[in-house]
Order: C-alpha cells, then structure tokens, then sequence
C-alpha cells in the first residue's frame, strides 16, 4: 500500500470530534470573511468614486445590492472551501497555481486552460452544441453587464460632456480622463448602448434554456423552480425590463419609465442577493477547477500515473488518488484502501466474493 | 503505487485519464448525445411485438409528431410482461437507419456495379428474365426462397405467388434451417404440428427439461418462465454441451457431446422403463408404437450411453428419476437437438419421453419446441414449405390440392407438384436445374451450411432477384434487389413459439422508394398476367383469403381476425369459429390430430454424425447464436449498441487446448478454416469448440459447418462436424456489412467492429471491456 | 433500504445486457448507458453482476460526500442523484470514491453520470428501465413485500462490508435465508491480518 505523500494537517487529527464545534468555526470564519470583503468593497467604493463625489445616488439600491453580493459570495465561498473534499483540491490547486516550477515547466498551460475552460467553455461544447451556445450568450452578456454596471454603480465610471448634452463625452475612471468619444458615431453608439447589446445576448440564451427546461425530459427530471427556473427568470426579466428603458426613452419620450426602472432595479437587487445561494454561484465556484485541472495536469507532466492494483489500467494520477485518500479518511470514510482498484475491479470483486461467499447459483 | 506511463507530447491541458469503463460512452448506439431527442411532445405508442425471436414480445414503437419511429417503450403484454431483450430494446432502430434501401438496385450482369433504378424499370427486367428462363427451361427451372420473418400473410403469399403466378414447384423457405425437425417430429407423433403448451405452463410445471437451447441468449425473455417455475420449486435440467447461463445455476447440467442426444434419451427412457416410472396406463389408452419403441430402448442402457454421450451413468438415471418422478413434467427443445442429420429422430425421443411418463395435454405438463424466428410457427402453416399448402395441408393429398384450387380459382393442373428443400435447391442451382432464383427476406450466404456449395449454387443463377430492406450480404449478389418495408411499416399476423397468434401494427409510412413484400409480389403477378388472383391492397385482404383457406384444416384460422387479436393480445391456433377462446394446450382430451386420435411413438436408433472424426477431426463444432445479435445478422450487425456488445465473433474452447484469451485460433473442417479470437473457458467440454454463427465470410461459421441433411426434415447438420484448431498468425477481420453503392455502412455503428479481441463472456464484453 | 426499490438478485442474471440498452432509452441519460453488467467469472463460468447505483443510506452517499463542488444531491426520497451540471467539474473524485464502482466520467464535458434510478420514470411511478425490461428478474423494482409475493420465502441484505467498515444503502441484494443477518462482503481484498500483510 502506498503512503499518502501529503502529511495531515494537524488541525485535523482524527482524535477532534466533527459536528457542532468544527462547523461553528466554520460560519464564524465565514461571517468574518464576508465581513471584512464587504468592508474592502466598501472602501473601494468610497475611495474609487473620490469620497463620493462621483457617486450616483439614484444608483445606491444597486451599489447596496453589490455590497450584499460580496459577503454572500466571501461567506458561501468560505463555507464552501471547508468542506474536506472542496477543501484539499482547493490547496492543491492553488498550491499548483502559485509554483513557480510549474510555471517554469508550462507557463502557457494556465492561461490556455482559463481561456479554453472559463472563456470558451469547450467542455459545455462536449455535453450539447446548443447549449454551449446558449451558454456562450448569456455568459458573454453578463460578462460586459457587469463591466458596465458595477464600476457605474460604485462611481468608477462618470460621462461627462463639456457641452452639457453631448455629442461629445468623455469617459472617466476614477476621475481619470480614458478616453473621449462621440456618442453619433459607432463606437459612441456602441459605449452608450453596451447594456443593451447584453439583453440582446442574453435573452435569446435564457429563453433557449427556458424553453429546454419545458421540454426536454431530461433536464425537467429532478428539476426544482428556485434553483433551475428562478436565475433563468431573473435573467430575462432583467434584459428585457433593461430593453424596454431603451424603448421608454427613445420611442416613448420616457413613458412608463419610472415603472421600469424601479422594476429593473427590484429584479436586479433581488438576483445579486440570490446569486451566492443559487444557480449562479457556479459563477464565482467554477474558476477554482481550473486549480483541479492544474493539479492534474502537473502529475501527468511528471508522469505521475496511478494504476490498478488488480489489472493495471491507470487510475489516475497518483497525487490525485493520494489526495482523495486523504478526503475519505477526514471524512471517516474507512474504504479509501479500495481507492487502488478501479471501478471495474472493485465491481468484479464484489461479484467473485457473492459468488464464493453468499451463493453461486439460483438458489 | 506510482507508476509513470509513456506519455506521447503534447500532454492534454484537459483531465485525461480515467479508469477502464468509466468513461466510455461508445455503448449509446451511435446516437451522439446531442443529438438524442428527449423533448419528444405528443408522442403516440404503437403497440406491437418485435421483430426478432419466437417469443414474440409485446412491445410499444414510440412515434413522434413527424410520425417518425424514435424510440421504444416497455408494454405490459402477457408474453413477455414488460420484459425485452438487447436485441428487442435496439430493433426500433433499424426503422428510420441510415443503411436502408430506399431504391431498387440493378444490373444486367455480375461484372456490373448496381445502379439505383426506377420501381418500373426493375420489376419490367424481373419479369422478362421470369419469362425467358421459365420459356426457355420450363416453369420448374424459376425458383422462390421465402422467410420465417415475414408476416404469415406475406408467408402465405409466397407459396401462392410461386404456385400460381410461377407455376413453379420449387418453393421454400429458411425455416428450413430452423424449425423443421421439429415440425416433422409433431407431425409424426401428433399429426400437428406446434408445441403443445403456452408458456405460462411453465410455472405450473415440477421438473422442466431444456434440451439443446440456450434459452438465456437466443429467447432471453423466456428466463422469467424457467426463473418463475424455479421460484415455485420446479427443478431444472438443461442438456447442452456448454454450460450456457441456464445451465450454469441448472438443478442437472448433462454437457453430453454434440450429435448424441436421441442416445441421451434414448438412456433416460431406457432407466423409466427399467425402474418402472412409465405411465403404463395413460401409454395404453392413448398411444401406438410403445412397443416398438420400449424394445428399441432396451438397447440403450445408461453404460452405453455414457460412453457414447460423455456424460456419467449416475447423471442418466438422475435425469430419468427426476422427470419421471416429477408430478407435472415439461421438455422444451430447439435448435440444437433439432440442427441434425438426426433431427427429426431427436425430437421423437423426447417426444417419446415425454408421453412415456404421461407428461402431456395437462397444465404443467406437456412439450415444445422454442421456434428460433419470429414468425417460425406461423411461417411454416400456410403454405411456403416445398410439400406443403396453406392450412397445413400437404401438395401430394388430390383432395388437399382440389380445395386449394379451389379456393384459388385455378384449375388443378396448373396446381405445381411438391418441391424441394432449401439446401437441395441450392445443389439444384449448382447442376443449373434451377436457373433463376426469388429470394424474400433470407441471407443463405451467412445462414446455409458450408458456404462454398452455397456460393457457387448462387453465381450459377442467371437471374437472382432479392427482397430486403437492408443489403443482405447475399442480396449484394442478387442482379436485382427490391427495397421493401421493415416490420414496423405493415401490419401483419406471426405465430410465436406457443402457436398464439399475435397482431402486429404499422407504426409509420415507409420511407418513399419503399414497398411491401406484398404490394412487390403482387404487382410482379400483375406484370406476369395473374392479377385476378394477386387482387390485394393490403395484409388485411390477404389474412381474409387466408382465413377461409384455413377454414376446416389442423391449422384452423378461421375463427381469428385482426380485431379480435387486438382485443384479446393473440389467440392460439386452432380457432375454428369467431367465438372460438382459441386452443392454448393441445390434447387435453387425450386425442390427437391423427384420425385414431392417438400419438404415433416412433422408434428411434442413434446414429453418429453425418461428418466423422479422424486423427486430423478430432473435435466437435458446434455453431450457435448470441443473445446480442439475430440470424444472418443482416439486422443486428448494423445496430450500434449490439454490435458494441458483440463486435465479432469467436471460437470457444476448452483451457486444456493451451490458448490463451485473444489467441489467433485456425478453426479447421474438412470444408474449409477460419482464424478467430479464442474465448478460453471451462464452460465448454474440452473435446468441443463452439463459433457463433451471425457473422459473413471470411468470418462465417457456416464456412466450416456440413451441408449434410436430415432425411426426413432436409434440415442441415449444423450442430456438429468434425473439427481441429490450431495456432495461427492473425485474427480475421469482420467486414462491414454490405450497402448500396456510394453509401458506407453507418460509421457510428460499425466503430468497434473491427476489434481483433473476442467478448470477456459469450453474451458479450462486459461494459468495462468496451471501448 | 428505501420503500419502492431495485433488488438485484446475481444468481438470476443471465448476462444478456437488456439492462445495458434499456438504460439508454431513459431519457435522463440520453443515449448513455449507465448500468454496469460484468462477467465476474471469466474463464470459468458465464456469470455475471449487474451494477446500478447503490444509493447508499449509511454513510449517507460518499460520492456526494468526497464531491468538492457539491454537485451530488440525494433527494428527500433517499435516491443518490446524477451530478448537477452546472456544478460538477469533472474531477472524478466520486467515480474513485465509490465503493461500488458506479460513477461514470465524460472527461470532455467534464462531467460525471450514473444511475439515479431513472429519476425521470421513477418520480411518476414508473419503474426504471432496466428493472423494466431484465428478462429474468434480476433486476426487479418494487417493495420487499412485492417481491417476497413473486418468489416466495425470499431474502435480501442491504449492508456491505468493506473491510471493518459496513455500508448500508437503497438499494438491496437477494442473498440465502441463513445470510440475511450479515453486511454481504463488498469484495475489498484483506491485505491485513493482526497487523501482518497477508497478500
């Protein structure tokens, strides 16, 4: 049998009872966590919008919101990552993140794997072509929604024209002058319509799924309303109450514009409260696989590959089986020995003991 | 336990190593997972059986709103209960299948690739070459083979298409290969022919004897009668060379030598006589011949059966202890006590068995033979057997001949005389007797014995025209193949192996360039000037002339119609009138079909094997099915999950010989070798090698195997010849298998068949060995 | 064990793979056959063990337990669920983990399948595809009671032993009358023996 090439935290040693004590540390850590984030965001907020002065007030309900978003992500993350199993990937996979030989022996391999993983998304390729892009649309919509919005809402972000009334603008980042653009021509178009663009991406990707999860199924088995239908909801209601401010103000000369916009701003707040609890924390959890995927992919560059004791197909690699050895033991999962067979030899295992031990035919 | 494996750069950025069998997905059947459709709204269920074995399962075809078979459901039908097979759960997928023929493929010559023609030009080249051979040679020299997969409407239609539209005499029908000593042992003995007790008898039974079946693989759904039987504390005895899987957890496993069985039997009845277990008085009142035949096993004492058989004396007198103790006993048979030069013989002796002991025409108690096709009962009752007319009735009877003629509007000397048998008519070919050939849902090149014969019989014909809906690997000789519907495209009658006749419904419009066997047949009448009497729409007009044809006959279908099979869910034949139950168990009054209403036990000797063993011969071959695949394989060779199951096929043989797993073995006969992966295993006897049979050439079993016949039944000895193996050099490869010019055989499909290593098991590879 | 589940009876099957395909059809895994059926006794005997998910009670899933994304739910109803698909990551640390070897891995789409009892039937009251069409019973869905009615005086266990450790789950297994009272061995090869590797 082959030793665990990682030593137990101490912290951990088997004598400390699980239960009560471990997880009330855990929230404590956590509410800490999401306490000092919050805090930090909120003194990025202050500092970022020049002690206020660039900040807009009609926009505090959604700055609030994000405040919220961030001890919930910091709290729920926390929570997450103490978790044996989440917990010992996580170290290896920052402790793959931040080696420097690794670094030295693929410098490529990180940025390639979050651009083909988190960018690209090949492995959602790899389960359904529609729904990889579908999934594309919303994440690239909610991606530059969130570049506008929330530096918007913190006051990062200030137009301003010298004119008064445009066309022409310029754009600040903490009160630095960016750049400066005419909002007639395409690239000002572009700038001032960016949220825009995003509904229009996101829609048609949230509908698909939508639709998806009327129809097909298998993604309508095991499917519940607040965890599956509710961030799908939010979305659309977001983009298309977004759409139709555009509308009011271009079309309506601002008819039923206040309606909205407080409607825009309800479904808004209320999904950046949900965010962390629901669906959508997928969005702050996912990146930390890419450490899982590093891990891996360290052992297989030094040929690190484990094998079945009983047939000798490869396993995995072996400071994987180690690790995950190691997350049965913390969680008193005394079989982790039978970690060195594959799942077929523990299958044919099993079989050959009924048959030799329970009984061997009909009766 | 690290162990660095070669890596070949670049290295995946991607997780790319997981353990065997968890991560293939090959096994989906070729449908990529995307493309799987889930989100099937106002789908409707067709109920019907399947297309495959003589159980006859009842299945639903599940139908989408384009009217698009897509999918399979489970139906609570009282054969099968819900209950489906590998084979029965994949048949939808044939239905809509990339690989069928959706045009008539033709050529003037062999030398010519087929080319896609029109239905006209097709059917105007058939009847012309009808016309010249039968002008030139006689009416004779035009032969028809039918199939025992066909509806029994399109079964009767062959034998009246040959005989009255051709007015030729050679007619037959693959049911030859399959079913047939069977028929001619009931025959004998009860003057009807089909098994005496439905299935659910089974669960009623005390003792149930399996004779030369492999029920587990080749009627898998048929387990839950033998298990229920089992539950209830009937015991089981299987005789087969290989301890099969219901051989393997069997109360009494005989793994006798192959071509050994009326020796068997023979012995067993020889210990029910001598220890007094015969029903002396049920023998007296209902049975003639028992005379003879108890002298004749007399012959047959268990120290000499043993010898002959391979098996110990003490097993012999337990078989006989057991099933004539038995309070309500049953024996079932199939293929291989019936694929002999000795079929018929074989089949008597378990006959004789059974009615020695009193075992017949009660609940629980009685006999039947498992009938290997889906329509291997209701194929042989009307008509496209070589000697026989619809009804059961016999070509040689005048007054059998003068009601048919009757019936069909001909006058009695345009009537044909009685034929020949399939593998007869093929030598027949051979010496150019038979110069022009139909075939109808047949593939002899991968299912009649010793291919070569069979080969050479074919490329003499001067005019071959076959009916398939995929390209058969016979059909790809043909000069002319007519694209015709599968099962699920018309509706039609099949017996199943209790003689129950069952409805199957149309599920969808076949695809455009595709008819019906009997729209082909009849418009091929209409060209040659019998339209008056090929007058048929449809399977439902047929079943109407069949009815009546029945009417009055052993095989009385009178009493059934398409109605009331779909209000009842079959009714067992014979059924003389519409308020008839239909007639489940035979004898239950003790009489038979002869006109003394006795059984007529026959005596039976043993003799070898038609091939004999030499110093170069010394093993048995043995040919069979797997549970993954059907027949010619024609069908199931080219479904996805099936041929993942079973890629290809194998020789089984016995540890003792020195191979190993996936040795290259050289299966040798005296009519030719193959070169296989070996399947070592204990579960074979060491003198017997066994190769599975679904497969072509140069990977056929019938390359190796005997055109010797079964005197009466003329059926094939496919379940023994003389064999040696030996070592050799490369496992031969399976080719795909055939299509129609500029198409290629489904890719995803065919993705493991070219996988040198044969199954871990004889079902199949397990799911982790895939891949 | 669960109310209405699988009973997996080894002694029944006839390797025949119905399950194998009929798995397929289930439309939660479209296309992808989860069960496992293996031939345990190679070269000896043609038996064979279907595998489906164990649904495993005591501990409560360890799939779900070593899954670092918690992606794997068991329902209130005690079936150990497919991995969600929005969380799992691919990591294979439940295909690993499983005593029972039930785990699937798609690597590309990086993520992890199995049984879950044909949710999409069983939560309408259908039975699963595989229980459906096993030609011999050896897969059977239904209550205890429900099979006991079909095959008289039979006997099931739902604990395995793995070493010391025993694991109780959903799903159960048909064993003789003198050995319902034992957890049925698991197959974890003894390598100790008082301290002393015995292999």
């Amino acid at each position: 049998m082959s030793e665990p090439t990682e030593v137990l935290e101490p912290d951990l040693a088997p004598q400390q009872p699980p239960g009560p004590p471990a997880k009330r540390s855990v929230t404590a850590r956590a509410t800490l966590a999401g306490a000092a984030v919050s805090l930090l965001l909120i003194v990025a907020i202050v500092l970022g919008s020049r002690l206020l002065r660039d900040f807009d007030s009609a926009l505090l309900p959604y700055a609030v919101a994000t405040v919220f978003l961030a001890f919930g992500v910091a709290y729920r993350y926390t929570v997450w990552v103490s978790a044996p199993g989440a917990r010992r990937l996580f170290r290896r996979g920052i402790g793959s993140l931040f080696s420097a030989a690794n670094f030295r022996k693929a410098p490529t391999a990180l940025p390639r794997m979050a651009a083909t993983y988190l960018g690209l998304q090949k492995f959602l390729g790899a389960r359904s072509h529609a729904r990889w892009a579908a999934h594309q649309l919303i994440f690239w919509g909610c991606l530059l929604a969130a570049a506008i919005t929330f530096p918007l809402t913190w006051g990062w972000f200030t137009f301003t024209s010298s004119t008064g009334s445009g066309p022409g603008y310029e754009m600040r980042i903490w009160g630095y002058k960016v750049l400066g653009f005419d909002s007639l021509d395409l690239a000002g178009w572009l700038m001032f319509h960016g949220l825009d663009i995003a509904a229009v991406l996101v829609i048609p990707g949230a509908s698909y799924f939508l639709w998806r999860r009327m129809k097909d199924r298998g993604a309508i088995t095991g499917q519940r309303f607040a965890y599956d239908l509710l961030p799908l909801i939010c979305l659309i209601v977001i983009s298309v109450t977004g759409l139709l401010l555009t509308f009011s103000s271009i079309f309506l000369h601002g008819g039923g514009y206040e309606f909205l916009a407080i409607l825009h701003m309800v479904s808004v707040v209320l999904t950046l409260i949900y965010l962390p609890f629901g669906k959508f924390f997928h969005i702050v959890q996912r990146p930390a696989a890419v450490g899982m995927q590093l891990f891996k992919y360290t052992a297989r560059q030094d040929e690190q590959v484990f094998a079945c004791k009983r047939c000798g197909e490869p396993v995995d690699t072996g400071p994987y089986v180690e690790n995950l050895r190691g997350t049965m033991r913390d969680l008193k999962l005394g079989f982790d020995s039978f970690v060195e067979y594959c799942p077929r030899c523990k299958r044919v295992l099993r079989g050959n003991a009924y048959l030799t031990q329970v009984k061997k035919g009909f009766r | 336990m690290t162990s660095p494996l070669p890596l070949d750069p670049p290295l995946p950025l991607d997780p790319s190593i997981a353990p065997p069998g968890t991560r293939d997905f090959r096994d989906a059947g070729g449908i990529p997972a995307d493309r799987w459709r889930a989100d099937q709204n106002g789908e409707t269920l067709v109920p019907t059986h399947c297309c495959f074995c003589g159980v006859q399962c009842g299945m639903y075809l599940r139908v989408d709103r384009a009217g698009k078979v897509f999918g399979v459901e489970p139906r609570n039908h009282d054969i099968n209960r819900m209950r489906l097979c590998p084979k029965g759960i994949n048949a939808y997928q044939q239905v809509n299948h990339p690989d069928r023929l959706t045009a008539p493929l033709m050529r003037r010559s062999r030398d010519e690739e087929f080319a896609e023609v029109s239905w006209d030009e097709a059917l105007d080249f058939t009847v012309s070459e009808i016309r010249r051979i039968q002008g030139d040679h006689g009416n004779d020299a035009f032969g028809v083979l039918g199939g025992a997969s066909l509806f029994t409407e399109k079964t009767y239609l062959v034998g009246k298409f040959a005989r009255v539209a051709l007015r030729t005499r050679h007619v037959d029908y693959n049911g030859r290969l399959c079913m047939v000593s069977a028929a001619g042992a009931n025959k004998l003995s009860f003057g009807i022919d089909r098994a005496a007790n439905p299935f659910s008898d089974i669960l009623l039974t005390d003792c149930l004897l399996i004779a030369g079946s492999n029920v587990g693989e080749c009627f898998p759904v048929m387990t839950q009668y033998l298990w229920g039987a089992r539950d209830r504390g009937a015991s089981l005895i299987v005789v087969d060379p290989r301890e099969t899987a219901i051989a393997r957890t069997a109360d009494v496993h005989v793994a006798l030598k192959p071509g050994t069985d009326s020796a068997f039997f023979n012995a067993v009845l020889h210990v029910v006589v001598a220890e007094g277990l015969a029903d002396e008085a049920y023998l007296a009142a209902h049975t003639t011949g028992w005379d003879e035949v108890e002298k004749a096993v007399r012959a047959y004492p268990p120290s000499r059966a043993a010898a002959v058989c391979g098996v110990p004396e003490e097993q012999i007198v337990q078989v006989a202890r057991m099933f004539a103790g038995a309070d309500k006993a049953m024996a079932m048979h199939a293929r291989g006590i019936e694929h002999h030069s000795q079929g018929v013989e074989n089949c008597l002796s378990v006959i004789n068995l059974c009615v020695a002991t009193g075992n017949l025409g009660r609940p629980g108690a009685g006999y039947g033979t498992l009938t290997g096709q889906g329509n291997g009962q209701g194929g042989r009752e009307h008509g496209q057997k070589s000697d026989l007319l619809p009804g059961g009735r016999s070509i040689t009877d005048d007054e059998h001949r003068r009601q048919i003629c009757r019936i069909w509007g001909i006058e009695e000397s345009d009537l044909p005389l009685a034929g020949t048998s399939m593998m007869e008519m093929v030598w027949q070919m051979q010496r150019r007797e038979i110069r022009g050939l139909i075939g109808i849902c047949n593939n002899p090149f991968v299912s009649l014995p010793n291919y070569r014969t069979v080969k050479e019989g074919y490329d003499t014909l001067e005019f071959h025209a076959q009916f398939d809906f995929f390209l058969s690997e016979t059909a790809a000789a043909a000069h002319v193949v007519l694209p015709v519907t599968v099962w699920a495209e018309d509706e039609g009658v099949m017996a199943n192996a209790e003689a129950r006749v069952i409805k199957h419904n149309k599920a969808q419009e076949p695809p455009p360039g595709v008819r019906t066997d009997t729209w082909v047949m009849c418009e091929i009448a209409r060209r040659l000037g019998h339209g008056d009497t090929f007058d048929f729409p449809g399977s439902r007009e047929v079943f109407e002339e069949l009815r009546i044809a029945s009417a009055g006959t052993v095989n009385d279908y009178y009493g059934i119609t398409y109605e009331r099979l779909e209000e009842t869910g079959g009714i067992a034949w014979p059924c003389p009138a519409t308020d008839h139950p239909g007639t489940p168990r035979l004898f239950e009054d003790g009489r038979t079909a002869h006109p003394d209403g006795k059984i007529h036990l026959q005596v039976v000797e043993w003799h070898a094997p038609m091939d004999p063993y030499s110093e170069e011969y010394p093993l048995s071959l043995t040919t069979g099915r797997t549970v993954a695949h059907f027949l010619s394989g024609n069908q199931t060779r080219r479904l996805g999950a099936l041929v993942e199951q079973t890629p290809r096929p194998w020789v089984e043989v016995h540890p003792s010989h020195g191979f190993r797993d996936g040795d290259p073995v050289r299966v040798v006969t005296r009519r030719g070798s193959l070169v296989l992966p070996a399947l070592v295993t204990e579960a074979i006897r060491p003198d017997t090698v066994f190769v599975p049979y679904h497969w072509p050439m140069p990977t056929a079993a019938n390359g190796l195997t005997l055109d010797a016949l079964d005197p009466r039944s003329k059926i094939p000895e496919y379940k023994v010849c003389a064999a040696r193996i030996e070592s050799a050099a490369q496992v031969t490869e399976v080719p795909a298998p055939p299509t129609a010019p500029g198409h290629e055989a489904y890719p995803e499909t065919q993705a493991s068949r070219t996988d040198p290593r044969p199954p871990t098991s004889p079902q199949g590879r397990g799911t982790a060995e895939r891949g | 064990m669960m109310g209405r589940t699988i009973f997996i009876d080894p002694g029944r099957c006839i390797g025949c793979q119905a399950c194998v395909s009929a798995c397929r059809e289930c439309d939660s895994h479209r296309g992808k056959s989860m069960i496992h059926l293996d031939y345990t006794d190679t070269g000896r005997s043609v038996a064979s063990l279907p595998t489906v998910c164990m649904h495993c009670e005591d501990p409560v899933a360890p799939c779900a337990e070593v899954c670092p994304a918690d992606a794997i739910l068991v329902t209130a109803d005690g079936v150990v669920q497919q991995a969600d698909t929005s969380r799992c990551i691919g990591c294979a640390n439940c295909v690993n983990a499983c005593p029972f070897g039930v785990p699937k891995i798609d690597l590309q789409a990086k993520l992890q399948m199995k049984c879950n009892l044909c949710y999409d039937r069983t939560a309408y009251g259908l039975a699963p595809m595989c229980a459906t069409v096993c030609p011999t019973g050896a897969l059977f869905y239904g209550t205890l009671e429900e099979l006991q009615a079909e095959r008289p005086g039979v006997q099931v266990a739902d604990s395995f032993a793995f070493g010391d450790v025993v694991v109780s789950t959903g799903v159960a297994m048909v064993v003789p009358a003198d050995k319902v009272r034992w957890p049925v061995p698991g197959g974890l090869p003894v390598v100790e023996v008082n301290g002393v590797d015995v292999r």
